[in-house]
């Protein structure tokens, strides 16, 4: 098991942690290029978008042929990509590097195939915590890759930062045999087929309202992580309170995310997941109801970032509780296309209805009001494992 | 057994420190101020 779990960790860091600092090449690539800002962001939406497209079906690969092999061949996109995104000289070119091919490489080494692999290593009863430890892993990556990918640039410049990136995204293949699993933890209990695991959970109404809850995680943290900085322009605070608020929110994340994994050990995860919604209505509301200053920004920074990444472990925990773990990476693949789904709408319509509006007043409000969906949602679920008619006939 | 899950706790904590602290210097901030939300 510590095998399993500190080589996912270690993935995951360095899967997550890798993209976060994309946003830091924005000036340099377009200024290099004589590219436009809008160049820039299509490749990182696309990567976004086939990220999450990719995201069930490297899933289905991972649970059919080892999630070592999808590793080693999304480590080996990574590298190709970063690189390739480094030499690319046109706005194809790099929409298809910087978006398509690192959108495909993130859905190979992120949560849901190392998740499989989690849950099918680690007794049930430790297997919430365990995904909070691969969860907080990769909310450090995050935190920990920004400065470190700046630093980065400026001391060997935007290329060579990259062919370095390159190398680091190599360390996942060695990392990835640690996940081999041997054959026989496959093989093992009720065996279904991959058509029939997808019906079954898509007809299954409580993985729809785990899907429904992500939808809602995914608009809210992308809004606020997009649209924020803006917001506290647009009321006068200084960029340096943007920047703390961000540093906030990712060291907060990290406690988050292991103490939603830790509590799920103890509590029904539902609840979890329904505080956690109900908690981010709340602190939205206060927080556009107070007068803003730096203080109530770094306040609600710091309760965001509790709450940032902290559904990923009892959601995927769940997923695996109600159906088992043989096809937990494909279903963990289509709970977090959802996410994505719900992230691009959350930038979209921030930026449509701020255009329309002229504040952000509104998207604030629906993302509270969402927030208070998720949590009534999330409480009718049922976390007991499924019945199957193939069981109860053995 | 306590000891060493108290260091480990320790040393995570101080690890998230200075992550933090980096953030807070001076270039790094000026940087992320200007491209904070490509961060995300």
């Amino acid at each position: 098991m510590k095998q399993v779990l500190l080589c996912g960790a270690m993935i995951v860091t360095l899967s997550m942690g890798i993209r976060h600092g994309f946003g830091l090449w924005l000036q340099p690539i377009t200024m290099d290029r004589g590219w436009t800002r809008e160049t820039f962001a299509f490749a990182l939406a696309i990567q976004n978008l086939s990220w999450g497209i990719a995201g069930p079906f490297a899933g289905m690969l991972a649970d059919r042929y080892g999630a070592f092999r999808v590793l080693i061949v999304g480590s080996l996109f990574y590298a190709g990509g970063l690189v390739l995104m480094a030499l690319a000289t046109s706005g194809l070119a790099f929409t298809g590097s910087a978006g398509l091919v690192l959108g495909l490489a993130q859905s190979g080494t992120t949560y849901a195939v190392v998740y499989g692999v989690i849950g099918r290593n680690v007794a049930p009863e430790k297997r919430s915590w365990a995904m909070g430890v691969a969860a907080a892993a990769g909310s450090f990556g995050q935190f920990l890759m920004v400065p470190v990918e700046n630093w980065l640039i400026g001391s060997f410049g935007w290329q060579n930062a990259l062919f370095l990136l390159g190398c680091l995204a190599l360390a996942i293949v060695p990392l990835a045999f640690g996940l081999k699993e041997p054959a026989a933890t496959k093989a093992t209990g009720f065996q279904q087929s991959i058509g029939s695991a997808l019906r079954e959970a898509l007809s299954y109404p409580s993985f729809l309202l785990l899907m429904a809850g992500y939808f809602v995680c995914g608009f809210q943290v992308v809004f606020i992580g997009v649209h924020m900085p803006s917001y506290l322009k647009d009321h006068g605070l200084t960029p340096n309170v943007a920047t703390t608020a961000l540093a906030l929110i990712g060291l907060f994340n990290v406690v988050g995310t292991y103490v939603a994994g830790s509590l799920g050990e103890r509590m029904p995860k539902k609840y979890i997941l329904s505080t956690i919604y109900a908690l981010r209505a709340v602190v939205i509301v206060v927080f556009i109801s107070v007068p803003l200053t730096p203080m109530s920004v770094y306040v609600f920074a710091s309760t965001m970032g509790v709450l940032w990444l902290s559904t990923v472990p009892p959601t995927n925990a769940v997923i695996a509780q109600i159906f088992g773990v043989q096809y937990m990476s494909m279903l963990g693949g289509f709970v977090f296309l959802s996410h994505q789904v719900g992230s691009f709408l959350g930038v979209w319509l921030g930026g449509r209805l701020y255009d329309a509006t002229g504040s952000y007043d509104v998207v604030w409000w629906i993302a509270a009001g969402l927030g208070v969906f998720a949590a009534i949602v999330n409480l009718p679920v049922r976390e007991a494992a499924i019945t199957r008619v193939a069981q109860r006939a053995a | 057994m306590k000891l060493r899950r108290i260091a480990a706790w320790s040393a995570a904590t101080l690890v998230l420190l200075l992550v933090f602290a980096a953030y807070l210097q001076p270039e790094v901030a000026f940087t992320l101020a200007n491209q904070l939300w490509n961060c995300f």
